[in-house]
């Protein structure tokens, strides 16, 4: 297994070296000036070209790429082009606050989707089915921001049971960081809960027809444990699946979440950079993105042998 | 590897994430009285004034750095670090001494080699610093607190140069940052402002605060704009930048922040209703808006084409587009300078006054010899303001029969693309829309835009001897008189050879809440004398 893994986390080397290359090409080709961004906008033609000079952006491609490739292997991300900070100190800055927003929707959504799938297969056809797969279609329908907006006006301005906006670290105490916490994960985890909930359902509908839950229901074993403990284990591995799947919908949501709550996350870190044309962070965030999805690719692997025994590596 | 051992690395990496192994900042602090939280109009994602010369950072620098004269209320250019000046009888040499006791934050007093140092990095970007660059003969420290300036030829607006609030100010630094290649950015933030800039705890994108410099030592005189005594009557002021509008809107009615610089007009009726908000124009002087017409390629070249699309235009369809119903944010414009100044003049301004003359402007552009080639429109969507002129522009040309290529893009993609000399069809364009803060447009000394010198002037390369010559002649005025009569003839000759076309005045607004008390108009958030109740 280790050596699985060594050899996978490897293998991700030539990945971010595409990642990499195809990043920032793209940002080359892209149209848009920093220089143009920082001189303001009534900024002379001459003052515009003289900043353009100090940062470096009048350099040939391949020696741009060059000296950044070369400062990455260096373990260097380079500095932001506007606040003159290391893009790995921006990026430090704003992982809690995204990691924290992604571990809480996380948790909201297995804790709600996937009891939800369970009982939709359970009572298949039902009222209950109905009723929990129209819930899901609402989900998926309903933009980030439009539930964000309605959470903030309920829960915040009318019950004033929760602020409209901001963050605050885990370090000033479990409430306050996670108070900040709870509007923006029902707004960001309503895709996720849906989309889980619906495939929750589709897998357990198939495991449900298998001979061995008929046995075990022949055997007089109750409904909790055959729905939970013997259908759910087996189809599992394709809901582990759309959940990994499902950490890249949640990087992408919560580019809007944390604009509409203002919660200073690396969503908004990346819309900041891009409309500026930071292009060192924008590389910075694409690179560290790529690297989560990878992992979080990997850790799937590994779960799948927790809970299915026959896979072996 | 096992099912334990997988689970408990996982709950490790979590845990040490979440709770303070990754920096984390603290954005989110308990409401007390002492601290002001502020939404400003932009994220301060830089933080030197000169480098950079966007408003939000003009506005933070104004807390954290000093000057030597501020302009007041009335416009008027006041002492600030400066105690005294003195002019040679030729006008060519300004003495300027400095107050006793200033000091910069590190404890440092300032002195006259810093003033030297700030200067020199000042006007090596800013118009008016370099119209004294290209005349100075000298600028030296006499001693600690006693500077001069020697010029070839006199200069009468040398104390408006130093005053002004339009970026970049003349922020005086210690001579080690202001030695600094104007071109690159500053590391540290030490000024001897009445705010200390609280790096550590700065997150750009979403958090800068300052704090009270309790050495500071204020003027005498009233606090007004930029001059008199700037008295902080809290201890730290927090601003919080917010993306979104309603987020803002919503933070302060939920007594979230104290005061959020320009909410939009549509919002505005939401904060009126709160009882514990109060909502009132920010700045008096307002913004002028515009588009600029290519002068180098046709149709644009030809003042006939210029002129008719100006005919054909209603700044009434414009104002609306940006600031919705609400009469009292806007006015109709027959110029280029900001009303309610004192050198507002709407000479030669009839072409704007009236209802447009659609047919008139037809047969002119026919005249012109447009054929009905394509008219490349760059509308900014990202910016409220820009994609309301554009969508009114475009209904405009098609009324005039032009074919309009709208580019639908982004103000960063506007911005370089703007620069380009290209043909409209080789990445050029015709057309793109803007905004300017009325406090630039005030006389002709920051008002970039109305510049026609051709190759030299703003994008769009007008080409106007006659309004060069009368800007020319403004700034050669000795009196208020004079000033006025050579801003009227540069108003005409502008609208003549259409510089650019203005389509409006508007205002903005600012809100805040009812425990927070001192807020004056003023082109900039003003921090002194504002207190806030518990």
């Amino acid at each position: 297994m280790l050596s699985y893994i060594l050899r996978r986390i490897v293998a991700t080397l030539p990945v971010m070296a595409i990642v990499a290359l195809f990043v920032f090409s793209l940002l080359y080709i892209a149209p848009g000036d920093p220089a143009v961004v920082i001189a303001g906008d009534q900024a002379s033609p001459e003052d515009v070209e003289r900043i353009r000079q100090s940062l470096g952006l009048d350099r040939p491609f391949l020696i741009q790429f060059g000296s950044w490739v070369w400062r990455i292997l260096h373990g260097d991300l380079g500095t932001s082009i506007f606040t003159n900070l290391p893009v790995s100190t921006m990026i430090g800055q704003r992982v809690g606050p995204t990691l924290s927003l992604m571990i809480i929707t996380l948790l909201l959504t297995i804790v709600i989707a996937v009891p939800l799938g369970v009982v939709a297969a359970w009572k298949a056809g039902s009222f209950v089915d109905r009723a929990i797969m129209a819930f899901a279609v609402f989900g998926f329908s309903l933009p980030v921001f439009v539930v964000g907006y309605v959470l903030a006006y309920v829960f915040a301005l009318e019950l004033e049971w929760l602020p409209v906006q901001g963050y605050t670290p885990l370090t000033q105490g479990f409430w306050p960081w996670l108070e900040n916490l709870i509007l923006p994960a029902i707004a960001l985890g309503c895709v996720y809960i849906a989309l889980i909930a619906r495939i929750t359902r589709a897998t357990m509908l198939e495991v449900l027809q298998q001979d061995y839950i008929r046995t075990a229901r022949a055997k007089g074993l109750g409904q909790g444990g055959i729905l939970f403990v013997h259908a759910l284990k087996n189809a599992a591995v394709p809901i582990v699946t759309v959940i990994g799947i499902g950490i890249a919908l949640l990087i992408g949501g919560a580019v809007v979440t944390e604009s509409v709550f203002a919660i200073p996350g690396l969503g908004r870190l990346t819309i900041d950079a891009i409309l500026r044309r930071d292009y060192p962070v924008i590389q910075g965030i694409v690179l560290l993105f790529s690297f989560v999805y990878v992992l979080v690719n990997l850790m799937i692997d590994v779960i799948y042998t927790l809970v299915d025994p026959r896979i072996r590596y | 590897m096992d099912r334990r051992t997988v689970l408990k690395g996982l709950a490790g990496a979590g845990g040490l994430a979440l709770s303070g192994g990754l920096a984390a900042p603290a954005i989110a602090q308990g409401t007390s009285a002492r601290t002001l939280r502020f939404v400003p109009q932009a994220n301060l994602a830089n933080f030197d004034p000169i480098w950079g010369t966007q408003y939000v950072v003009r506005n933070a620098a104004a807390l954290v750095w000093d000057t030597l004269y501020g302009i007041d209320a009335q416009l008027q250019p006041q002492r600030q670090m400066v105690e005294s000046e003195e002019t040679s009888d030729d006008g060519k040499t300004w003495t300027f001494k400095l107050r006793p006791g200033l000091k910069f934050h590190d404890g440092e007093p300032v002195l006259s080699k810093d003033v030297v140092a700030s200067l020199s990095r000042w006007a090596a970007r800013d118009p008016m610093g370099l119209m004294i660059i290209a005349i100075q003969q000298e600028l030296t420290a006499v001693d600690d607190r006693t500077f001069k300036w020697v010029l070839k030829q006199p200069f009468p607006k040398m104390l408006y140069a130093l005053a002004k609030n339009n970026a970049p100010c003349s922020f005086i630094m210690p001579e080690r940052i202001a030695k600094t290649d104007p071109f690159k950015q500053i590391t540290e933030y030490v000024g001897s402002g009445p705010m200390k800039f609280a790096k550590s705890e700065w997150v750009p994108g979403a958090k800068s605060v300052f704090e009270k410099f309790a050495d500071y030592v204020p003027r005498q005189e009233k606090a007004s704009w930029l001059a008199g005594g700037k008295q902080i009557l809290v201890d730290r002021v927090e601003w919080l930048v917010m993306p979104d509008p309603a987020t803002a809107a919503a933070a302060l009615q939920n007594g979230e922040v104290d005061w959020w610089e320009n909410p939009i007009a549509d919002l505005v009726p939401v904060l009126r209703k709160n009882k514990n908000i109060s909502v009132d124009i920010g700045d008096p002087l307002g913004n002028i808006g515009s588009f600029r017409m290519n002068h180098l390629f046709a149709p644009f070249n030809d003042v006939r084409a210029r002129r008719a699309v100006l005919m054909a235009l209603s700044q009434e369809d414009y104002m609306r587009a940006i600031v919705g119903d609400d009469d009292a944010l806007w006015k109709s414009l027959p110029g280029f300078f900001t009303p309610d100044t004192p050198l507002y003049s709407e000479m030669g301004g009839e072409i704007l006054k009236g209802k447009p003359d659609l047919d008139a402007a037809k047969k002119l552009l026919a005249e012109s010899g447009y054929s009905g080639q394509p008219v490349t429109c760059l509308v900014a969507q990202d910016q409220p303001i820009t994609k309301a002129q554009g969508d009114v522009t475009a209904d405009l040309l098609k009324k005039l029969g032009m074919n309009v290529d709208f580019v639908a893009t982004d103000w960063g993609t506007v911005g370089s693309r703007r620069a380009a000399k290209t043909p409209p069809g080789q990445g050029g364009w015709n057309m793109f829309h803007s905004w300017h803060a009325g406090a630039d447009c005030i006389t002709p000394a920051a008002y970039t835009a109305i510049r026609a010198n051709g190759d030299k002037a703003w994008f769009g390369w007008p080409n106007s001897p006659n309004t060069e010559k009368e800007i020319t002649s403004w700034f050669d005025a000795k009196n208020l008189e004079e000033e006025k009569a050579a801003i009227g003839r540069v108003n005409k000759a502008a609208i003549e050879d259409v510089v650019y076309a203005p389509t409006g005045f508007f205002l903005t607004y600012t809100a805040w809440r009812k425990n927070v008390s001192g807020i004056t108009k003023g082109p900039l958030p003003f921090f002194w004398g504002v207190s806030k109740s518990a």
